[in-house]
């Protein structure tokens, strides 16, 4: 009891420096958008700040397509430094940390002719902690460890939700190669009926033109 | 006395704090002169919606523009249902909760072109779910304040971890169904396949037998 009255009160007056520093999270946004030729999104991040990004191409509009539909994606701070150039990559997933405060752009840039759908993860956040507020020398480790564990679970969200578009590529990519047994199936035994129609008539032909010109 | 005055300190604080998280948050993007330009989410049902969208000309966003653009904005479910729709609108916001999982699509497009040519962007603050909630109501209403609201934020947290697995975990049966039934369809139509060739070819012996004898070949 008489523990945690004594615990109320530094609380109080230390919690300001959870408030700032949980407080600090950019959050993440994870969305779907159909891409053309060219498509860009910015970000505003603060100094300091790791930033994940993830990307997976979730299908491609062309239907008999057999290349593999990648997409290019280029990074750039806001001094219009190159920070990560990716190309022809169907999914990736990387972090930088940001050393300049700033819009930073990302731009995806499709090669193949097609639409593409593409799933597209960023999420910023850090660990920033305000020294003047925090007097008790007890709980800086204790709200140094809560920081880092609200970090670990933002990244583990932010994993699982990479792994979730990739899952939905994988789904789209077997639904189609089921249906495409069947077509498959369907159009060989379709060609094999042409052409073996196709060599009887020939047949009958060559003999009637042979018996034709012999019985004349 | 002591208490009541970090109370007030950490208050304002807290309002400093809101204030420190800037309002220009969330991921910007281009509108084109003409069309429209849509953003969607996958989402299972009964999930928490709140976005914030505001447009603005130029690299970043300026607070004190004097020139604000008008966009408009429709937000479809995934049955094609429209939950929100907003014309000539510079800065707005909408939130609904999830009836049905799909995907939900907004779809912004600019009004008219009054811009010089410049292009109009759109910056969109999208939280679902676990970002969605309004802890300080939830602290209100249970009492709980500090420490022990972070710690509930990560409990919520770690159930929505849960939650995703347990989706990626339902996915991964439904295509693990797929999967099966194409390895039987791939056996029973090449099989099939086969079939009609064997049979194709012998009734192709058998009309040219006749046909030669007809023809008092053989």
């Amino acid at each position: 009891m008489k523990f945690r009255i004594g615990i109320q009160m530094r609380l109080s007056a230390a919690v300001t420096a959870v408030m700032v520093i949980l407080c600090s999270f950019g959050g993440a946004f994870g969305i779907r958008f159909v891409i053309d030729r060219e498509e860009c999104f910015s970000h505003k991040v603060e100094y300091g700040n790791t930033v994940h990004f993830s990307f997976v191409v979730i299908k491609s509009e062309g239907s008999w397509h057999y290349s593999e539909d990648g997409v290019d994606l280029v990074v750039k701070g806001p001094n219009g430094e190159q920070i990560h150039d990716i190309r022809d990559k169907t999914n990736d997933k990387h972090e930088f940390v940001a050393y300049h405060q700033g819009v930073y752009r990302f731009c995806f840039t499709n090669k193949s002719p097609y639409h593409e759908t593409l799933d597209f993860d960023v999420h910023a956040g850090h660990f920033l902690y305000h020294d003047e507020h925090a007097k008790d020398e007890h709980f800086k480790p204790l709200f140094e460890h809560i920081g880092k564990l609200e970090e670990a679970l933002y990244n583990i969200q932010f994993e699982q939700h990479w792994l979730e578009a990739q899952t939905d590529r994988q789904a789209i990519v077997n639904e189609k190669m089921s249906r495409g047994a069947i077509h498959k199936a369907l159009l060989e035994s379709a060609a094999l009926i042409v052409a073996s129609c196709l060599q009887v008539y020939i047949l009958r032909r060559l003999f009637e033109r042979k018996l034709g010109a012999s019985r004349v | 006395m002591k208490l009541a005055e970090a109370r007030c300190l950490w208050t304002v604080l807290l309002v400093a704090a809101a204030l420190v998280v800037p309002a220009a948050h969330g991921l910007w993007l281009d509108l084109p002169k003409s069309g429209q330009k849509c953003l969607s989410e996958e989402m299972r049902d009964n999930v928490v919606v709140l976005a914030d969208y505001y447009a603005f000309i130029g690299e970043t966003y300026d607070y004190n523009s004097t020139i604000v653009p008008t966009i408009s904005i429709k937000v479809l479910s995934p049955f094609g249902n429209v939950l929100h729709h907003q014309e000539k609108i510079t800065h707005g916001q909408f939130g609904f909760t999830t009836t049905e999982s799909g995907s939900y699509t907004a779809c912004f497009w600019v009004d008219g072109d009054g811009h010089n040519g410049k292009s109009v962007s759109v910056g969109v603050d999208w939280k679902t779910g676990i970002a969605a909630k309004d802890w300080d109501s939830v602290a209100k209403k249970e009492k709980i304040e500090g420490l022990e609201l972070e710690l509930r934020k990560l409990e919520a947290g770690v159930e929505a971890i849960h939650q995703n697995l347990n989706t990626l975990m339902y996915r991964e049966l439904e295509m693990r169904a797929v999967s099966e039934t194409t390895n039987a369809r791939v056996a029973w139509w090449s099989v099939m396949s086969l079939g009609i060739c064997v049979m194709v070819s012998f009734l192709q012996i058998l009309y040219l037998r006749s046909y030669f004898q007809k023809k008092k070949l053989i």
